[in-house]
């Protein structure tokens, strides 16, 4: 028997072994037939004693990482038999699904308490990774009709309750003051997008910037933002599960916005983060999460204004859409940490605490009952943002519930308004692409 | 890459060595005692080897079955449930347009940054074998980027890059430039992803090369200077087949390092629009938005596939070109 570890063996162990590297190792599902999310059932805490210790997930949406220390803390002094473990779990929504999503397929290593994103809770009711907490918030007293119904809406589906809203925001039209006055236009967001391009050439020659408007980054939520153009214009990415995003109406939308780039060329369009762009003055005008406004307001060296997300040609109002994040109870956990952590959602949501994040962060305030008036007087921009929650409008199902619906948008988005794609061609394939995912990841998981 | 000169039992020491070997002996006595030899000698490889082959086992092919066993199932990551579809997601990939866009791009990637970080390192090593003041700092400078954190280089180079505020941009504007869409176009994206990947490993192949270099023999090099040959002809004719073993050597790591490359395209593209390896596909598919576990990993045995068919090819075919001596 000889072995010879020369440099052929070696080589070809490192190729296969390198190769191998690359693929990760979970643990792995179960096979038995029957993929389709089971129906739903109460979860009986009765007789359970919550955790003495949890850990809650966030990415600390609009930079809340104090404020959430802050109320932990205050969550502490009242239940000192509890202890919040805060665990930076990503640097956005997209990086603590990913590490959820993780440790749900390890099955080991969950939280108790965790923030997900609108476009990210449907896919864990579809995986069962969530339970629903209509018992807990019947057994903890957890005044549901205190929420802002269109806000705490978005997380029911098949008659539950799902998640909680948190760190909830809609986009906002943010415009610098100062270059708005020196092309002597009115101290206001445009009411549409067809007025907002009469103003651009004026803008721009008047105030220096690079861009009169900077679309958001295409990495970011371009398919989120976007809405607000296709709704303006009578189209949407979809009606219902019907994909609609190459309907007429959604293709003139879309046209407006290349036009905006290419045609009229007063646009240009933000490789990282528009709200970065507006306040270093590299444009008048752009769209961004109300998430943003504290940040911006720190930063920006002019007088900043806020206002309305703009309407279309064909609606006016009703534009734009709700966002941001809920928190919700993994599945994977056992009984006395999910009960621990709806104490401590519970704890999270009350009335002064939603206020207190919302004054740290820009995001809206999640109860109908937090008494605003200090963060008003101090920050009073937030008003509008609460204002415009009433004419808000709930995502479409295709960017909203289809698994990676959102990147899909941001691509096309891309090919249109950096490339200069044909418009129709690009929202056609679109449409194929979006339809084959809903048909393939979650047609078969939909309760008939 | 140097051979190590054996001599089997039994066998004449060549002649050019100068080398004194065993002298060879009667068989039986031989085998009797290379026998003995060869027990202690195994139990004590078995010794050191075992655990490593352990560990390789349970971390390195344990989840390379696994993985081929989940490519054969439609498993959307955080479920708890799959459901088994056998080979459909090899159909899926290959009847699909990203198979060609993905292959695509893995191509041109690997391509550009192993003939760039060679090609580069090889001018660079050149330039530091001369004899100037500075060398030793500037095989520092060079050899640095190569030893930095991905994910700080991306970064870095993403605010180079940034059309609205870089660095670079900022140079383009002074000339009256508007500067590329370095980040939204995907194009000009793959052409950014590979020009820092290029930056930061030439310093690997520059010092390589410097040591395949100075490793060359003087006296024959001599020589051929004193036969006329001038530096570019000794280059080509000499030098260049001499390096030989280390450019091959460099070719497998590198484009194995190639094909693997991730940091860097997950920093500055974090979408993947335009720079969409099958790697980082595979990660995309199963840890981006889309959570399709089975079909990433239909994509990962692919890439598997990939790279022991290119290392063996190359052991097979460039090997023999290779001049060792």
């Amino acid at each position: 028997m000889t072995f010879t570890l020369d440099r052929r063996f070696f080589l070809t162990l490192a190729g296969a072994g390198a190769g191998a590297a690359a693929l990760a190792a979970c643990g792995g599902p179960s096979t038995t037939p029957g993929a389709t999310a089971a129906a739903p059932a109460d979860i009986d805490f009765s007789g359970v004693k919550p955790a003495a210790s949890i850990d809650f997930w966030s990415n600390h949406p609009g930079k809340s990482q104090d404020v959430e220390k802050s109320i932990i803390e205050k969550f502490h002094a009242k239940y000192p038999d509890i202890k919040v473990n805060l665990v930076t779990a990503g640097a956005n929504y997209e990086e603590i699904a990913q590490k959820f999503q993780t440790a749900q397929a390890a099955k080991s290593g969950l939280p108790s308490l965790v923030v997900l994103s609108d476009v990210w809770w449907f896919r864990y009711y579809l995986n069962e990774s969530i339970i629903p907490i209509d018992s807990l918030v019947k057994q903890l007293d957890i005044k549901l009709a205190d929420f802002r119904t269109s806000l705490v809406d978005d997380y029911k589906y098949a008659g539950k309750q799902w998640a909680l809203p948190y760190g909830r925001s809609t986009p906002l039209f943010y415009y610098n003051k100062d270059h708005f006055a020196a092309a002597g236009l009115p101290d206001r967001a445009p009411a549409t997008w067809q007025e907002f391009a009469g103003w651009a050439p004026k803008l721009k020659a008047a105030s220096g910037a690079q861009y009169a408007f900077m679309h958001p980054a295409l990495a970011g939520y371009a398919g989120w933002t976007l809405q607000n153009n296709l709704w303006g214009e009578g189209g949407s990415w979809s009606k219902g599960w019907d994909i609609t995003c190459d309907s007429a109406e959604s293709v003139a939308a879309l046209q407006a916005a290349q036009d905006s780039v290419y045609k009229d060329s007063w646009a240009g369009v933000s490789s990282k983060e528009s709200a970065d762009d507006f306040a270093a003055g590299l444009a008048s005008a752009t769209l961004s999460s109300t998430g943003s406004l504290i940040g911006i307001l720190k930063s920006a060296k002019f007088n900043v204004g806020v206002g309305f997300m703009p309407g279309g040609s064909k609606e006016k109002t009703g534009v734009c859409p709700t966002g941001g994040a809920g928190l919700g109870i993994p599945s994977g956990v056992t009984k006395e940490e999910q009960l621990a952590a709806a104490m401590f959602l519970q704890f999270m949501t009350e009335p002064e605490n939603t206020a207190a994040f919302s004054a740290a962060t820009g995001y809206m305030p999640t109860r109908t009952s937090a008494d605003m008036t200090a963060v008003l007087a101090q920050t009073p921009q937030i008003k509008i943002a609460m204002d415009q929650l009433a004419v808000t409008k709930v995502q479409d199902n295709a960017r909203a519930f289809l698994p990676g619906a959102d990147q899909e948008m941001a691509k096309a988005a891309a090919k249109i308004l950096t490339q200069e794609g044909d418009v129709k061609a690009t929202m056609a394939e679109l449409k194929a692409t979006l339809q084959g995912i809903y048909t393939k990841d979650v047609k078969p998981k939909l309760k008939a | 890459m140097t051979p190590q000169l054996t001599a089997k039992p039994g066998t004449s020491a060549p002649a050019a060595t100068g080398r004194t070997m065993p002298q060879s002996r009667p068989v039986p006595q031989n085998r009797k005692r290379w026998s003995t030899r060869s027990l202690r000698d195994f139990v004590v490889f078995l010794a050191l080897a075992l655990p490593n082959l352990l560990l390789i086992a349970v971390f390195t092919y344990l989840p390379l079955i696994n993985n081929i066993y989940y490519s054969t199932l439609n498993w959307t990551l955080g479920s708890a449930s799959a459901a088994v579809v056998g080979l459909e997601n090899y159909v899926t990939f290959f009847t699909s347009a990203d198979a060609g866009r993905v292959l695509r791009t893995t191509a041109v990637f690997t391509a550009a940054t192993v003939g760039g970080s060679m090609v580069l390192g090889l001018l660079i090593a050149l330039a530091l074998n001369s004899k100037v003041r500075g060398t030793t700092f500037a095989r520092s400078a060079v050899f640095a980027p190569y030893v930095l954190s991905g994910v700080g280089v991306g970064l870095v180079w993403l605010f180079i890059f940034d059309p609205g505020y870089g660095v670079l941009a900022w140079i383009l504007r002074g000339v009256g430039q508007q500067s590329p869409q370095w980040i939204n176009d995907p194009q000009l994206s793959l052409v950014m992803v590979i020009i820092v990947y290029v930056w930061k490993n030439l310093g690997y192949c520059a010092v390589v090369f410097l040591a395949g270099l100075q490793s060359l023999p003087q006296d024959v090099m001599e020589a051929a200077s004193l036969d006329g040959a001038g530096s570019f002809r000794r280059f080509v004719s000499m030098s260049l087949p001499l390096l030989s073993p280390t450019t091959f050597f460099l070719l497998i790591t590198t484009m194995l390092s190639s094909l693997q490359a991730f940091d860097l395209i997950r920093i500055m593209t974090p979408l993947g629009a335009g720079t969409s390896t099958l790697i980082y596909e595979a990660y995309l598919q199963a840890f981006g938005a889309y959570n399709r576990a089975g079909y990433s990993a239909a994509i990962s045995v692919v890439l598997f596939v990939i790279l022991l068919v290119i290392t063996v090819l190359q052991l097979r075919f460039i090997e023999k070109k290779v001049h060792y001596s």
